[in-house]
């Protein structure tokens, strides 16, 4: 018997999710979990705020006789929710608290019609072969700067369904007009650290891995949500607590959607005497677990919730 | 957990980590040079009336002390520092001196892991995020006493 672990903080992560099949990644308790050097494909959420979670199924008595009497028990709906908000805010972070589509704005044409996420873009550039997740060959005059942020996907040629490489970042209905759509919700982006001779090195490795044929890179100005659109972001989320004392306890969401719109949760900054005005918004989410089975026993779950002992 | 060796293995954890942040921060206490932290609880009475003698070094007292649920210990402990300003400067670098301290005493308490073993593979103790208070000027001496929360298991 352990002492109740005492926990400084939540370190989240977060794993793609096959949105065709409806397939998480699953995590396996018995293979333990390096939050400083998380493995593939888990990625890195940093520190979260405020994390809770809610359990929603409902148990239910079984009565029979009259006077009526429990005689037992049924589970009548299974359901969780989990609520937090992230300590920083990246791509990644934003995508998953969005609520829907979260678009990149693309360095755009001059001259060209506004629009809320962005107008027509400047053309994308092609890769040239021999690139891979961290270092992408665009030739010599592609015109990347170190510091930029940039967007490696396929060009939209009429695909329906869940579109985005590595994780889907949102999903077409009816054929769409715009060839840089893909790009615009694709969340394998990367930030350049590197340009020489035509190849951008990025400061970590592209969410889907190396660009497949075809992939084009876009400069990436900025990122943009929406209150409304039709898409439900999905991720398979490890919340770790590391105790004091050793134990850690770590919850898994296999399927993770989110449930809520895009928002925020301020908190006043602490002067030492001076009250002030200003403010720490943090991304705040809410998400609804959705089921797996658990190849154990074949049963329908929506979470779990190890204890490793130190 | 003996409350003696708790508050032992928070004091050596600090004494390394501000030898290993800067290693030119040392006290000559009875004619021994030694890291620039000192249990004052452990030093000749009078010898550290106010806390804060000498100056540079980091200065230890333990003050509150809880016993929390499940047999869960916390022990509040002051560590209160002091400068003149290097003599180099003519004291006119004591603001700076004093911002070097605060920075070693952040960088010691506030770096991970914010524990320390009594043994190795041992209980651990803990402690919080450590909360500086205001500078106090006694004539051209400044000083500040930060606090920081400790905790361990009986």
């Amino acid at each position: 018997m352990n002492e109740a672990p005492v926990v400084r903080r939540v370190r989240a992560f977060f794993a793609p999710v096959d949105r065709v099949a409806g397939v998480g990644t699953v995590w396996d308790p018995a293979t333990g979990f390096n939050v400083d050097a998380p493995p593939a494909p888990w990625l890195d959420l940093g520190w979260c705020n405020g994390f809770t979670r809610k359990s929603g199924t409902k148990i239910e008595a079984l009565v029979a006789g009259a006077p009526g009497v429990a005689v037992g028990q049924v589970r009548t709906a299974v359901e969780a929710e989990v609520h937090l908000e992230f300590d920083h805010w990246g791509k990644l972070q934003m995508a998953l608290s969005a609520g829907s589509q979260q678009m990149n704005v693309l360095a755009g044409k001059t001259g060209v019609a506004a629009n809320g996420s962005g107008g027509v873009a400047v053309g994308a550039v092609v890769l040239v072969a021999g690139s891979t997740a961290s270092a992408l060959n665009v030739g010599a005059a592609a015109g990347f700067l170190v510091g930029d942020l940039v967007v490696v996907d396929a060009d939209y040629s009429g695909q329906l369904g869940f579109v985005g490489s590595g994780v889907s970042g949102g999903y077409v209905r009816a054929a769409l007009s715009d060839v840089d759509y893909v790009r615009r919700v694709s969340l394998n982006v990367g930030r350049v650290a590197t340009v020489a001779n035509g190849v951008l090195g990025l400061e970590a490795p592209l969410l889907a891995g190396a660009p497949a044929t075809g992939m084009k890179v876009s400069k990436v100005v900025g990122f943009c949500d929406r209150e409304g659109g039709g898409f439900f972001q999905e991720w398979s989320g490890l919340f770790v607590m590391d105790g004091e004392q050793r134990g850690r306890v770590v919850v898994h969401y296999p399927r993770l959607q989110t449930m809520s719109g895009a928002a925020e949760a301020r908190e006043g900054l602490v002067g030492a005497t001076v009250k002030t005005a200003m403010e720490r918004w943090r991304l705040a989410g809410s998400f609804r677990a959705l089921p797996v089975k658990d190849a154990s026993d074949g049963e329908t779950v929506v979470c779990f919730r190890s204890y490793l002992p130190g | 957990m003996n409350l003696q060796n708790f508050k032992d293995a928070f004091y050596v954890a600090l004494r390394g980590r501000v030898a290993a942040g800067n290693a030119a921060r040392t006290s000559v206490v009875r004619g021994v040079v030694r890291p620039g932290v000192i249990a004052v609880e452990n030093e000749l009475p009078g010898g550290a009336a106010d806390g804060v003698a000498p100056v540079d070094a980091f200065c230890l007292r333990w003050t509150g002390l809880r016993t929390e649920s499940a047999g869960l210990v916390a022990t509040t402990c002051e560590i209160r520092y002091a400068t003149d300003g290097l003599q180099s400067g003519a004291g006119m670098n004591r603001g700076r001196a004093l911002a070097a301290m605060d920075d070693e005493l952040r960088a010691a308490l506030n770096g991970a892991p914010q524990w320390t073993e009594l043994a190795p593979g041992g209980a651990r103790v803990f402690w919080s995020e450590i909360a500086f208070g205001h500078v106090v000027m006694r004539s051209e001496r400044m000083e500040r006493t930060a606090t920081v929360e400790v905790f361990g298991y009986e």
